[in-house]
Parts: C-alpha cells; structure tokens; sequence
C-alpha cells in the first residue's frame, strides 16, 4: 500500500491525478500550506501541492528569477515553463516567502513566451504575517474573494454543509497522520524517515478520501511491523522545504533513523484540527494563520521553539539537523537561533544549506552527516556501530 | 603494529604509516581521476618509505571524499572526524582547528578528550579554499608555495573588494595591469583569504588552542593574516599539516587495533 503513495510522492502526474483527470475531475495546484485544502475539496476540486521535483535542468527557472533566489520557485517555474504542469486546470501562489511570492509573476511572464503554460485559473492569495483579529479577517476576505473566483471558474458552489465535511474529512486525515507520528516517537520505529516522508507528502498528491484508507491500512500494518531503529540515532529534519526522499535516504544511510520532523512538505500541517464547530470560513482562517510553525510567521518564534522542543522530547532525539535551501532568508536565519538554543538545552545541531532540486552534492552532504554521527555517538570510540557489537571494543568499552 | 590512514581528498592524496605513536612514512601525490588508483599508489610510496609491505598494515583507515572508493581500507571516517583525531593526537591541548583544503574549509571544535563539540564546513563556493589560492597563484606566475613567502616582502597589500573566486580573479588582473607588485597582491590574496575563513572559525566559537590544517596552513601568509584577524596565535604542529587527515585515520586504525 505504501507504494502506493511512494509513486504519488515520486511523480507529479501519479496515478491518482491521472485517474481524477480522466474521469472530468478539475486538479488545482497550490504552492504552500498556508492555502485551505478544504476549500478546494469542497468545490469539488482536487488539490495538489506544487513541487520542483524531477527538473534536470534550469534553463527556464534562472532566465526569470534572479541569482539570488531559492531553488524551489524557481524548480517550480522550470517545470511550468516546460509543460509539466499542463495538467493542472489551476494554480494558487501565495506570498508563503519573497522568492514563492515572485513566482506568481514570473509563470505569468514566462506563459508569454511559452503559451500554454499557465493554467486557466490563476490566483494570487496574500497571506498576512501576523495571526492577531485584523489579520485574521484580512484572511477571511481573501478566502472570500478566492472562493467567489473559484465558484464563477468552476461554476460550481461551495456550500457551508459541503465546507463542514471537507473539513471533517481533513480533519480525519490529521489524525491519522497524528498516530503516525505516535508510532515514529516510539522507543520501536517501525518505518523510516525516508518512507514517512513519501506519506506526508503523498497527503497533498492524492485525493484524501484515498489517503485516508490506505493510511488507515498502513497503521494498522505498521503496529504488527518489525523495528527499524534498532542501534541507530533518532534524528529530527528542521528547517526549509523540503520533499526529497532521497535526501533523506542520504542521511539515513548514515546509520540514522529519521523520527520527527518540521519541514514544509513534511509533518507541519496537522498537530491541530480544525474547529468543527463554528463558522467553517471563519474556522479556516483562524486554523490556517493560528497554528502555523513557519518562519513567515511574524513574532512567533518562541511558541515553534516550545513546539519544538515538545517533539523532541516526545521522539527521544539524539540530534537535529537544521538545513535550509540556499538563499532561503527564513529559515537560514531561524536556524541560527535554533542552534543556538538547541545546543545549549544539550541537543547537538548540524546546520547544512543546500540546493532544492535534484541530489548533485551528496559528496559534501554525506561527509557532513557522517561527521555529525560521529559527534553525537557515543564518544568512547567513534569510528562506527558495528565496531560496539566486536567483543575485543566491548570489553575495551567497559573498562574506560 | 602498523596502522595505516589514507586521505583522498580533491586535490591531493595522501598516506600515513604509523607504528603506534611513531610515523615511520608518509606520501602525498596529486589525486588522479581515479581514486582508486590514487589511494594504491600513495600508499605504496608511504610504505617505501616507512621501508615495509602491504600486508605489515595491521589495520587501515580511509578518509577524504574519495573514502568510499579505496579498496584497501577496513573502514572509512569522515575527514572532520580525522582532522580532529590527528591535530588531537600531537597536541591535546588543540581545542579548535581550522581545516583548509583543496575544496572546503572546515571549522571544528574538540573537548579536551578529543571528541568533537562543533563543527561547520563551508557551502558550495570556491572562495576559502586552496583552489582559490591555486588560481591566484597561476595568476601572479608564481609555484603555489611561494605565495606565502613573497607575502612577506609586501609593503602595501591590496584589498581585495570581492572573495568570489572570479571576481578576485578580475580584480587582480586590473592591479597586475596597474604594475602592482607581486608581494603586495599575495598579501592581499592571503588577507582575503583569511578573512573569509575567521568568518567559519568564528562562528564555530574560537578556542585556545587554535591550529590549522590542510593544504593551506602551509602558506604563511595566510597563518600569520589567520592570527590578525582573529587575534589568537596558531600553533604550528610538528607533522606536515596537510598530513593531518590522514594521520587522523592512522590514529584511529590505531585504536582500533587496541592502541591507547
């Protein structure tokens, strides 16, 4: 079942977005968390989470951005630009961070020169930075405003009674995704970091009435299965967008097992459901600006830091890594204060900036990893685990 | 007991033979496009000079980025682990290292056991590395280790407005137009040099002792610039510092073989 959702988190076009197509169904893209699923689904949309994955080259990525910009958007853009994203019948971008907010208008530019790559509906959503009343019903206009556009496009209506069962059926899926992460805090971890990572992100690829049924089946699979984290560190993945599973395989076969994480993409959109009961647009908006963990977020760092260190008490983590896509402002400067007041509640960090897009520095990032597990285990001999099974390094082990 | 490390690194390759805390030879050579190859061969020219066979090796460990391609090692540690490991192991009381190589530059802090506390290593940018020291060098027309010795005949060295590879490239150019001399650019090559990596050391946090490692601490210009900027004297080691990885996996082939 997990392969399932591995080839959704693999490919853009994957088989559920295929099937959707096929039969009429309308797919909407969406560049970041902050843009209520709910409200998509409820006008009988299928969302789905804009990517830069599988882009070889960044021909038409670098001609609209500038240097300096994150690889994501601009990933994004390469793979708009060539018509990977032809099958989507509309796309939101948010103003998520200064580098996504610039996608919007560099996928309209770059549409002139290739036609055809921008799809029919095509919206701006402006997000406010802070969470208080005033923001909160800016929020709301825009949701309004987005809702009213989407209804005229589609021609369909979003009624309260189907926004209450969108959110029921989120909702659903939250809780689900909660008890996955209950049994990756488990002292036995029975799936890797690197298969969590294509669950997380097959949540946001695939129809959620499908995602919850084999995430259901799944749990249930993995409650019988063997540990996989036996002798290993517990690692937490911190910082930036980031959906590559093969990064994380990067740093798992480092002798790591990857328990926890906070990455957009990854598991920051479900430690708390949305209000059932009031308002449904009002409910959203104050879910979605309330309970957020990113960095745009203006004022907010204590409460991520206490959100923080609560995962990684519940999860038993041994370190953290703090990595950031380069030139990413937000959480290239936030990681700097979480590494500072990680490492000195005694929680080791390792800070790694990278490149979004495809693993072209594994190299540099497998030294760094592996130079990081030798700090963070055990110090007596810290060459490997396999040596502290050798009777002759035990012995020498008891003896210091 | 012979315990063996070998350190293939972008540049250079290179080979230490230890007979526990004795270094009976060392080799370096250029790293071919074969890591392999390279590992073979400087091992070779290691033993030779330590006057013994392969199979006298009891243990021997690999580092650098071509670890994962020597074929004759029993385990591979990352060089961070290494540097540490050798700069630990001549001096204990070494609490920081300023490691610059042929492409990266590291900042690592150790604990008076040796284990390292913090470490960071500097991201994909040729500035602050021995390659932009190789390209400066080529610029001026000189060997690469006389840029640190012409520094010191420097009168007025020029600063450098950019640390990017290219751009100081350009910016040299211009001052080798303007009949600058040879001294003057070196000291500046270093000072730039220097001031990009106090940046890494710094943010790593800065302990006493301090010494540098890698390819680059040869220079002396950029020792002594090191020492300016960040106001603390640096310790010179009493083995090659570009050895010092590799003699970092000797001493922990070493361990494994139950040397204390």
């Amino acid at each position: 079942m997990i392969n399932n959702m591995k080839e959704a988190a693999r490919s853009l076009q994957n088989d559920f977005v295929q099937k959707r197509k096929k039969d009429g169904g309308k797919v909407v893209g969406y560049s970041c968390t902050f843009i209520p699923e709910e409200i998509l689904h409820a006008a009988g949309l299928l969302p789905f989470r804009l990517r830069g994955i599988g882009t070889t080259s960044m021909s038409i990525g670098d001609s609209y951005f500038g240097a300096v910009n994150c690889s994501l958007p601009k990933c994004m853009l390469q793979l708009a630009g060539q018509g990977s994203y032809r099958f989507l019948d509309g796309a939101i971008i948010t103003n998520g961070c200064d580098s996504m907010r610039r996608l919007e208008e560099c996928w309209r530019k770059a549409s002139e020169d290739y036609p055809g790559t921008l799809p029919e509906y095509y919206k701006y959503f402006a997000v406010p930075h802070k969470s208080v009343d005033y923001s909160v019903e800016f929020y709301k206009e825009e949701l309004g405003g987005m809702m009213e556009t989407l209804e005229q496009h589609f021609k369909v209506k979003i009624s309260e009674d189907s926004l209450r069962k969108s959110i029921r059926l989120y909702n659903e899926g939250r809780t689900c995704l909660q008890k996955l992460d209950e049994l990756r805090q488990n002292r036995d971890v029975p799936i890797s970091g690197e298969d969590a990572m294509a669950v997380l992100i097959a949540a946001h690829a695939m129809p959620q009435e499908q995602f919850i049924v084999i995430l259901k089946d799944l749990i249930e699979k993995l409650k019988k299965a063997p540990s996989l984290s036996d002798g290993k560190k517990r690692l937490m993945l911190m910082g930036s967008a980031s959906d590559d599973m093969d990064f994380i395989r990067t740093i798992e076969e480092a002798g790591a097992i990857v328990v926890a994480d906070t990455v957009c993409y990854g598991s920051r959109t479900y430690s708390v459901l949305v209000d059932e009961q009031s308002d449904p647009v009002h409910a959203l908006s104050s879910h979605y600006l309330t309970h957020s963990i990113c960095p745009r977020m203006l004022g907010y760092y204590k409460t991520r830091r206490a959100y923080v260190m609560d995962v990684i008490r519940k999860a038993n983590v041994d370190g953290v890594i703090l990595q950031n896509v380069r030139f990413c402002d937000l959480h290239g400067s936030e990681n700097g204060i979480f590494e500072r007041d990680l490492e000195s509640a005694g929680i080791p960090c390792m800070r790694l900036e990278r490149e979004y897009g495809p693993l072209s520095e594994t190299g540099r990032i497998s030294m760094r990893i592996d130079a990081f597990m030798e700090r963070i285990t055990d110090p007596v001999f810290p060459i490997n685990k396999v040596m502290y099974q050798d009777p002759e390094v035990q012995q020498h082990l008891h003896s210091k | 007991m012979i315990a063996a490390g070998c350190d293939v690194g972008s540049l250079t390759t290179k080979a230490v033979i230890l007979n526990n805390t004795r270094l009976l030879g060392h080799a370096i050579a250029r790293s071919s496009i074969n890591p392999e190859k390279s590992a073979a061969e400087v091992i070779e020219k290691a033993l030779k000079a330590a006057r013994l066979t392969f199979d006298d090796i009891g243990f021997c460990v690999g580092t650098g980025y071509g670890r994962e391609r020597i074929e004759f090692v029993k385990k591979t540690v990352s060089e961070i682990s290494c540097h540490a490991k050798g700069a630990h192991f001549l001096q204990p009381s070494v609490r920081t290292i300023i490691d610059i190589g042929g492409q990266d530059c590291k900042a690592i802090r150790l604990d008076a056991k040796g284990e390292i506390v913090k470490f960071i290593t500097n991201d994909k940018c040729a500035s602050g590395t021995g390659r932009f020291l190789e390209v400066m060098a080529k610029l001026l027309g000189l060997k690469l280790e006389e840029l640190g010795s012409i520094s010191s005949q420097a009168t007025r060295p020029i600063n450098l407005a950019s640390t990017c590879t290219v751009w100081a490239q350009a910016e040299v150019i211009m001052h080798l137009n303007e009949d600058m001399s040879r001294a003057d650019l070196a000291a500046g090559i270093n000072e730039a040099m220097a001031a990009r990596v106090a940046i890494l050391a710094r943010s790593v946090g800065i302990e006493k002792d301090v010494c540098m490692s890698g390819g680059v601490a040869k220079n002396t210009g950029v020792l002594e610039a090191m020492e300016k900027q960040l106001g603390v004297p640096m310790r010179r080691l009493r083995v090659d510092p570009q050895m010092m990885g590799a003699l970092g996996a000797a001493v922990f082939a070493r361990e494994k073989m139950g040397g204390k």
